[in-house]
């Protein structure tokens, strides 16, 4: 019983690093105060699960088809955002997943609204069926592993350094000639399609989609997630997302109502939030701070 | 017939959109940022007054009162306790921004954690048989919510442009370094700020809470429309917020008409895109509603 919770567990951790490491890509190195994550990783859920239950993909197909349609509408959001800067980005990215969530709450004939999208099949690989809680940690460890290499390759890259400078001196890039605009929409689609894969993986694990779960609640997880670990800094996010989400579990253990322990986790995180925002800005392993 | 209801619905939606709208506007000229949990603030005014209209039995006005007095020091305290601390670090507006959502997280998840996650109701005006007006319905309580609203935007108007205290709020949101040199006390302008803006959503609170269900999340679906009401009609401008929450108001009102009403909130986004792309600083804004 233990070890079903603590693979649960474990599986929960990979799925907000792979979800947290992306966001890095866009918040940390590249440097756009990007509020809307949370968006992609809903929009690679719907879409693998959709092309799975209605259209007959296999997984593989539909995980990379949910990657790319994540893509196209991060290109989208950066080309309507790319006019703002500072808290005005940040507050144009949070309506993008306000708008995001209102299509999956509203759009119903596509995504059955707040009933959510039941029996999402576990995913199959050449004919094998990852079935077993177990096989499926295993699986997403496997899934992890390659989408954070690509993401640690990238970010130490000659590429990699090019986006940290959009960061740091947006005007000295553009006299070497650089298309800063195209730096930042090209990151944006990495960070959506590596979250769209996150998304994939949830969904397909859970086996059950609804709208709530791509909403405000997870994007403070995220975010106290992504600051925490410390932004442009991989390690922080792996090292944060298994802080962060083994931290409230604990309250499982105390004596509490059922019905406490959700609002007592987001006071937690509400809390940390806060308080790392106050008192360490950088987070853990952060290298710059957050503009 | 229809076109009248919708009017006279997005009138109604941009009343209490206004009252949301122009405390956050006296907020963001004060101190130059997103005060995002002011939507939870206006939720916090609403359960202070079920606490003591329907809890304690107090009286109705006097319940109203205390509460938004509350708010306003519910407001106060999270500027004192996490804002202040964080301009002094000089935090960058984006950490405010998101040290906004996380109050905002906090005091929805306390509200559910002390009130459950039931809808409350206030039951102090029966809900009485509308009255016609040209062929749209309107109930009593909407009246009263609309007169209500009306006269304190006046009211605050007047404060801002007559009183000497107003004037210098307007002088820190015109040019916050100039009136630093003039003299005036920033910190005090700051605090004044949060106080009113907060019993302003304090009274949005309670006016939602009279026609509609008061429940934790309320002030997440608030902050959207109070800050796309003040940003399409100019954050630091009073009139212009006010005109950018009616505007917004009558926009998702009409805008029902073609897509389902859970497109509410979408629409005031798209709304807000729109403005941001194309108009920045707002309607009534002098090239100040966006920094930079």
């Amino acid at each position: 019983m233990i070890s079903t919770y603590l693979i649960h567990i474990a599986i929960i951790i990979v799925i907000f690093a792979i979800l947290a490491a992306s966001l890095n890509l866009s918040l940390g190195y590249t440097g756009m105060i990007n509020l809307g994550h949370i968006a992609f990783y809903g929009i690679g859920a719907y879409s693998s699960a959709i092309l799975t239950i209605r259209h007959d993909f296999a997984f593989i197909p539909a995980i990379i088809c949910g990657g790319l349609i994540a893509s196209v509408f991060g290109w989208f959001l950066t080309v309507i955002t790319s006019r703002l800067k500072g808290d005005y980005f940040a507050l144009g990215t949070l309506g993008f997943a306000f708008v995001a969530y209102a299509v999956f709450l509203n759009w119903t004939s596509l995504t059955r609204g707040p009933l959510g999208i039941p029996g999402i099949p576990r995913p199959e690989i050449f004919g094998y069926v990852v079935r077993s809680t177990s096989d499926y940690l295993t699986f997403s460890l496997i899934v992890a592993a390659i989408v954070i290499t690509f993401l640690w390759l990238l970010t130490r890259s000659r590429y990699g350094k090019l986006l940290e400078a959009t960061r740091d001196d947006a005007v000295g890039l553009q006299m070497l000639g650089k298309n800063i605009f195209r730096l930042k929409y090209q990151s944006m689609m990495v960070a959506a399609f590596c979250a769209a894969i996150a998304g994939s993986l949830y969904g397909h694990y859970i086996s059950f989609i609804d709208p709530s779960t791509f909403y405000l609640n997870d994007i403070v997880i995220l975010l106290t997630i992504a600051i925490v670990g410390g932004l442009a800094s991989l390690r922080g996010s792996i090292a944060a997302a298994i802080i962060i989400i083994l931290l409230p579990e604990m309250l499982r253990f105390v004596n509490m109502p059922p019905s406490m322990i959700g609002p007592m986790r987001q006071i937690l995180y509400a809390l940390l939030l806060i308080l790392i925002l106050m008192f360490r800005p950088r987070g853990l392993f952060g290298k710059v701070d957050l503009e | 017939m229809i076109f009248n209801q919708l009017l006279i619905n997005g009138i109604i939606a941009g009343s209490i959109y206004a009252l949301v709208a122009s405390g956050f506007s006296l907020i963001y000229s004060a101190t130059r940022f997103v005060h995002f949990a002011h939507g939870a603030i206006a939720a916090t005014g609403a359960y202070f007054v079920y606490t003591f209209f329907s809890m304690f039995g107090l009286n109705f006005y006097l319940s109203s009162f205390l509460a938004i007095i509350c708010t306003a020091l519910v407001g106060v305290f999270f500027f004192a306790i996490i804002y202040r601390p964080l301009q002094k670090k000089k935090s960058s507006n984006a950490i405010l921004l998101i040290a906004g959502l996380g109050i905002m997280i906090l005091v929805e998840n306390l509200l559910l954690l002390m009130y459950g996650a039931d809808v409350k109701t206030l039951n102090f005006i029966e809900v009485a048989q509308g009255k016609e007006i040209f062929g749209a319905i309107i109930t009593p309580l909407q009246m009263f919510i609309v007169l209500i609203s009306v006269i304190l935007l006046v009211v605050l108007q007047l404060f801002v442009k007559k009183t000497k205290f107003g004037k210098k709020m307007l002088a820190v949101a015109d040019n916050p370094e100039l009136a630093d040199i003039t003299g005036i006390n920033a910190k005090q302008i700051q605090y004044a700020g949060f106080a009113i803006g907060s019993a302003l959503a304090g009274v949005a609170g309670i006016l939602i809470g009279l026609e509609q269900n008061i429940e934790p999340v309320m002030g997440t679906q608030l902050i959207v429309k109070g800050f796309t009401g003040a940003v399409i009609g100019g954050a630091s401008s009073l009139p212009g917020s006010i005109l950018g929450s009616y505007l917004l108001g009558l926009t998702e009102n009409f805008g029902i008409w073609w897509l389902p009403s859970g497109y509410k909130d979408a629409i005031a986004f798209v709304l807000l895109l729109i403005f941001l792309l194309v108009r920045p600083q707002g309607i009534l804004g002098i090239n100040k509603g966006v920094r930079q």
